[in-house]
């Protein structure tokens, strides 16, 4: 196994068994990309084969048929306790993209989340973000507590030093715990290389073009490449100077910015 | 005396970008307190007025809002000039065609140059008026909003905003030179969202005298241009 690999792995293991011990009702939250498919095989492995708690996938109903396929085939392989949540009432209203992409994620994602814990009273999320995805989630920590509104207040953080891991004594709503913060995604398609490990085929270029993240449909924008397999991928990434989020994140922050400016009267 | 109401500045920024000219002898921070969002026709007509305006103005008609000179401290002095202010004299062509292209923008109908091209036309309009009018009356305002046209879809790019900050220390050292008391100030600052500039309360004040402000709320300034227009006119 390679040596930094094994690093990586080693206290990636170390933040999801503390979780483990730390919390009572935790879950781990799958959206069905690569980083969160390595988040369940990190899971697994450091249970032994089995992951002990629930895994979530959130479902705005805006997922690519692929993503959906791909879920039902793992669930069924790896002998996952999956849990779907949608928000119904949402998705019933006519929800979409269409009237907002700032609203549609905040009522498809964060709705559906935030009804999810308050009904399973899940103490502790599991997620996958990294620190090199976007400049904000640099700030973030592997033990990160939120409150009911899933506010985080980055400049109010527990320490994390020499590897100790604490849960703060305050009031917090449940705590995000990030086992590949200190992961690259150069790293991520190492791993799934080295490990042999299932990733949707929507990552690998069809006709000039691949999607190098993974949302929903209609605020997913592929990329152009021609690269059509992971040793391409890795090459393709190493070389490229465009963010990894580019399309994705900058259309939720235009969509914020259209609803604040909106707000002010500008428009 | 003369007035530059500069949209956004933001204090951070001014300091970032060294701008010599628009830290006078006394600069500092202004405070919103009191007011629950940093709305730009609000907050002018507040500054204008000495009081809090945002419920007297809805959201909706905002920038058709006008105050009567007899309503601010525009009547302490014997004449004056108001280049642009909103809620005074503003250019709503100018602006309401800005705005037309900011929404053309997030609609993906117009492009960040063709929406940029038009600030800056209409701030070298604003310039020329100032500079014409300088010198001419007791007290000259002139109203520049290229930090809030340009951050809002570009406050996130250092290098696009170091150039406009040049351009408005650049107006401020041209100012300068003149004998009369100068004040300086915005209605709100600017913090980025990604690429994005939203508003915020980091609001910017400098004077070339200094008074010993701290802190001073965007409608005590009432007070004090009152006072130096009793003293010198």
């Amino acid at each position: 196994m390679n040596a930094r690999l094994q690093e990586l792995e080693k206290r990636s293991i170390a933040i999801i068994r503390e979780a483990k011990a730390q919390f009572k009702n935790l879950a781990v939250l799958w959206s069905t990309g690569k980083d969160s498919t390595v988040v369940l095989w990190l899971c697994k492995k450091a249970f032994f084969g089995k992951i002990p708690f629930p895994v979530v996938h959130i479902d705005t109903g805006y997922k690519f048929p692929e993503m959906y396929r791909f879920r039902d085939e793992i669930a069924r392989e790896w002998g996952l306790d999956l849990i779907i949540a949608r928000n119904e009432e949402a998705l019933k209203s006519g929800m979409s993209p269409e009237k907002g992409r700032l609203e549609c994620c905040t009522q498809l994602k964060t709705e559906a989340l935030k009804r999810l814990l308050k009904e399973r009273k899940f103490d502790a999320l599991i997620l996958a973000i990294r620190r090199d995805e976007h400049g904000i989630r640099a700030k973030e920590r592997y033990f990160s507590p939120r409150d009911e509104d899933f506010r985080w207040n980055y400049k109010d953080q527990p320490a994390e030093l020499w590897d100790i891991y604490v849960k703060p004594s305050e009031d917090f709503s449940h705590m995000r715990v990030h086992p590949l913060l200190h992961w690259t995604e150069i790293d991520v398609w190492e791993y799934v290389k080295q490990e042999n490990l299932p990733v949707n085929p929507l990552y690998f270029a069809r006709n000039g073009k691949r999607y190098r993240s993974l949302g929903c449909m209609p605020c997913t924008v592929p990329i152009p490449s021609t690269a059509s397999t992971i040793d391409e991928i890795i090459q393709e990434i190493k070389t490229s100077k465009i963010p990894e989020r580019a399309g994705r994140a900058q259309d939720k922050e235009k969509a914020y910015m259209m609803q604040k400016l909106r707000s002010l009267g500008y428009m | 005396m003369i007035i530059l109401a500069l949209d956004a500045l933001d204090i951070h920024c001014v300091q970032k970008f060294d701008c010599k000219n628009l830290m006078q002898k006394e600069y500092g921070q202004t405070s919103l307190k009191g007011f629950s969002q940093e709305r730009t026709v609000v907050l002018w007509a507040s500054f204008l007025t000495g009081r809090n305006m945002e419920k007297e103005i809805p959201i909706k008609t905002q920038w058709e809002f006008k105050l009567q000179p007899e309503q601010t401290f525009l009547k302490f002095f014997p004449d004056y000039r108001v280049i642009d202010l909103p809620a005074f004299s503003y250019k709503q062509r100018n602006h309401e065609e800005e705005r037309r292209l900011l929404k053309g923008y997030f609609e993906d109908e117009v492009t960040v140059e063709e929406y940029e091209s038009l600030v800056w036309r209409n701030h070298e309009e604003n310039k020329r008026d100032f500079f014409r009018e300088l010198g001419k009356t007791s007290l000259l305002i002139g109203y520049f909003n290229l930090a809030d046209a340009i951050g809002h879809l570009s406050f996130g790019l250092t290098e696009k905003m170091a150039v406009v900050y040049e351009e408005l220390d650049k107006i401020a050292g041209e100012v300068r030179a003149s004998e009369e008391f100068i004040l300086i100030i915005s209605d709100h600052g600017m913090k980025a969202v990604g690429r994005y500039g939203d508003h915020s309360s980091n609001g910017f004040y400098s004077l070339n005298r200094e008074l010993g402000l701290n802190l001073p709320e965007i409608t005590s300034f009432y007070n004090t241009i009152r006072s130096i227009a009793k003293s010198e006119y």
